[in-house]
């Protein structure tokens, strides 16, 4: 059956955001041979291919996957490192190497140097921001803050993360924002969140040379786990339950987890080995399951599934030895502005409440938030105009299997879709290269044949 | 392979959804009413229940609905929970691997076959809903009339 009412191939398409994901998509779209395409890629920023994730310059600031599945396509994993070797920044037998995310920028620039050169007339790169998108009859329009708009068949959201703390955070900057004036290298702050957030906190204050107590507080107090050199278990889709409650699912993983360490096998082999399958289970899941899921397991589930290059954790795990980062589990019940800060902390396991006076705060409660709340305008004004809605647990925008954006009154849109972590609501681990990089593939295969 | 337990617990989840939304069944109900040996069958829907497939209630009143909508559960999830891995044969299984004893798993070309064919079976009954299941009932011939004509 070839008749769907929407099987006109789309030649024109647009995407909102050049980080990661765009960059991806785009580079994914522009292997169809159809010479008619047109893709455009609008970013904001002065760089394209960086986004917030690689736009860091700081060396000690390295990919948590290791370079063997930073491959920016999903039918050629070793293209990343290749590139490294080709350049001589790495060599075969230093692997696994966790490269520099300045590295990585670099990587996903020329990637996108080299597709315009060579597609002089199907890619076009426009650097300027987005206001807003709307269906028009035939496609959909993009508003430039320039006063201009890019009209196309489709347009595609890729504007990642959010870039401003999420509301309720008070008196939280973002590291490296405007905000984020020079501090007394003595001076003690506190960071919201335990995670991989907080450890690149922790290295662009050691870099600018900061001495003073870094209080860390998060609901549990967990630091993420390191990475290990190992080969994920081999299961197919067959072996894993889905569609069950939260409790039976994290009872079989656990049980597969135990005896596969009687078997002398990594924990991390096992956790790997689940990855393929992520987006299924999770789709799978009632939204009950979901919804305990992030509530309860999530916090437990990312430091064992997003770990952090060794060199790496033996620097954070010193640190917290010597007593120069305190690791909390707790939740912050008040701040009071003055001189300095005074934040009240109540204990997960005392239920005591210890108070910090601290020079600033960082919010480094990492990447989920409330879209509805978004400082990107477009995602905003989607949501304001119905165009779009958060999904039930609103972890990001409500889109379908397809990445078609879902409007409030449930409409499915055929005009405006969305990759990379938006999408986190349907597609669930969704924020990083080898995630979006098949959801790219995907798409394009979906929408180009 | 289906066991019997398998087979049992979706003919039980079939019972459950055709009552009306809501409305408990007796145990011993569903038990007769589709040759089910009880204690077996209690013991069936207590792991649908720890699943979350199945709510039960206790008492007089008492008795098990499911848990969420016919067409929610997929009969794939409902098999795995009761039998274990989707396998045709006890080998063709990664995480409930049971080796044969007069054959070498490696080169085994059966064994490489299943492997497919269990994939082909996971495809399959993750696809169909007990809704679905429930329709396809053939002891109801309006439905079936119904079915053909639409």
């Amino acid at each position: 059956m070839t008749g769907r009412a929407n099987s006109i191939i789309p030649n024109s398409i647009v995407i909102v955001g050049g980080g990661a994901s765009g960059g991806v998509l785009a580079a994914h779209l522009l292997k169809s041979p159809n010479p008619d395409l047109r893709v455009t890629l609008i970013e904001k920023r002065p760089h394209f291919g960086q986004g917030i994730a690689y736009s860091t310059l700081l060396s000690a600031h390295v990919l948590n996957v290791s370079a063997a599945g930073m491959s920016a396509y999903a039918d050629d994993p070793g293209n990343f490192w290749r590139w490294l070797l080709e350049r001589g920044l790495a060599t075969p037998e230093q692997a696994p190497v966790y490269a520099p995310r300045s590295v990585y920028a670099r990587y996903l620039k020329e990637l996108l140097d080299e597709l315009q050169a060579r597609e002089t007339g199907r890619l076009r790169l426009i650097r300027e921001e987005s206001l807003s998108i709307s269906p028009t009859g035939s496609g959909a329009e993009v508003t430039l803050a320039n006063g201009t708009s890019v009209v196309a068949h489709l347009a595609v959201l890729a504007t990642g993360h959010d870039e401003e703390p999420g509301a309720g955070q008070g008196h939280a900057i973002r590291m490296g924002s405007e905000a984020d004036t020079a501090l007394d290298p003595e001076a003690r702050v506190l960071v919201l969140g335990t995670g991989l957030s907080m450890v690149d906190a922790f290295l662009s204050l050691e870099q600018r040379g900061h001495r003073g107590e870094i209080i860390a507080v998060s609901r549990r107090g967990l630091l993420p786990s390191p990475h290990r050199k190992g080969n994920p278990i081999k299961l197919d889709v067959a072996d894993i339950p889905l569609g069950t409650q939260l409790s039976y699912f994290v009872g079989w993983f656990r049980g597969l987890i135990r005896e596969n360490q009687k078997a002398g096998t990594d924990w991390r082999d096992v956790v790997d080995g689940l990855r393929p399958f992520n987006q299924k289970i999770w789709q799978n899941w009632p939204p009950s399951a979901k919804r305990r899921f992030v509530e309860h397991t999530k916090a437990w589930w990312d430091i064992h599934r997003h770990r952090m290059a060794p060199q790496v954790y033996a620097r954070v795990t010193e640190a917290v030895q010597s007593g120069r980062i305190r690791l909390v589990a707790g939740r912050v019940v008040g701040i009071t502005a003055g001189d300095e800060f005074t934040v009240e902390v109540q204990s997960r396991h005392t239920q005591n409440i210890e108070t910090f006076d601290v020079a600033r705060i960082y919010d480094c409660t990492g990447i989920a938030r409330d879209i509805s709340t978004t400082s990107n305008s477009v995602v905003r004004s989607l949501v304001d105009r119905g165009l779009a809605r958060p999904d039930p647990l609103r972890l990001g925008l409500d889109v379908s299997d397809n990445c078609e954006v879902i409007a409030s009154d449930g409409t499915v849109s055929a005009k405006i879709l969305a990759v990379g972590p938006l999408t986190r609501g349907t597609f669930f681990e969704i924020d990083a290269i080898p995630d979006i990089r098949a959801q790219c593939a995907r798409l394009s295969r979906r929408l180009l044949g | 392979m289906l066991t019997k337990k398998g087979k049992y617990g979706l003919k039980a989840l079939v019972h459950l959804a055709r009552l009306p939304a809501g409305q408990l069944a007796f145990v011993g109900d569903i038990a007769t009413g589709n040759n089910i040996p009880k204690k077996f069958l209690d013991a069936i829907l207590g792991e649908l229940r720890n699943a979350g497939f199945v709510q039960s209630r206790k008492g007089k009143e008492g008795g098990y609905r499911l848990a969420r909508s016919a067409d929610e559960i997929k009969i794939g999830h409902v098999v795995r929970v009761l039998d274990g891995p989707l396998a045709p044969i006890p080998c063709a299984s990664r995480t409930r691997y049971q080796r044969c004893e007069d054959c070498n798993e490696a080169t085994c070309q059966v064994r490489h076959l299943m492997l497919e064919v269990r994939q082909a079976i996971a495809e399959v009954l993750d696809q169909r809903s007990l809704a679905e299941m429930r329709d396809i009932a053939g002891d109801d011939d309006l439905s079936a009339a119904l079915k053909i004509q639409a």
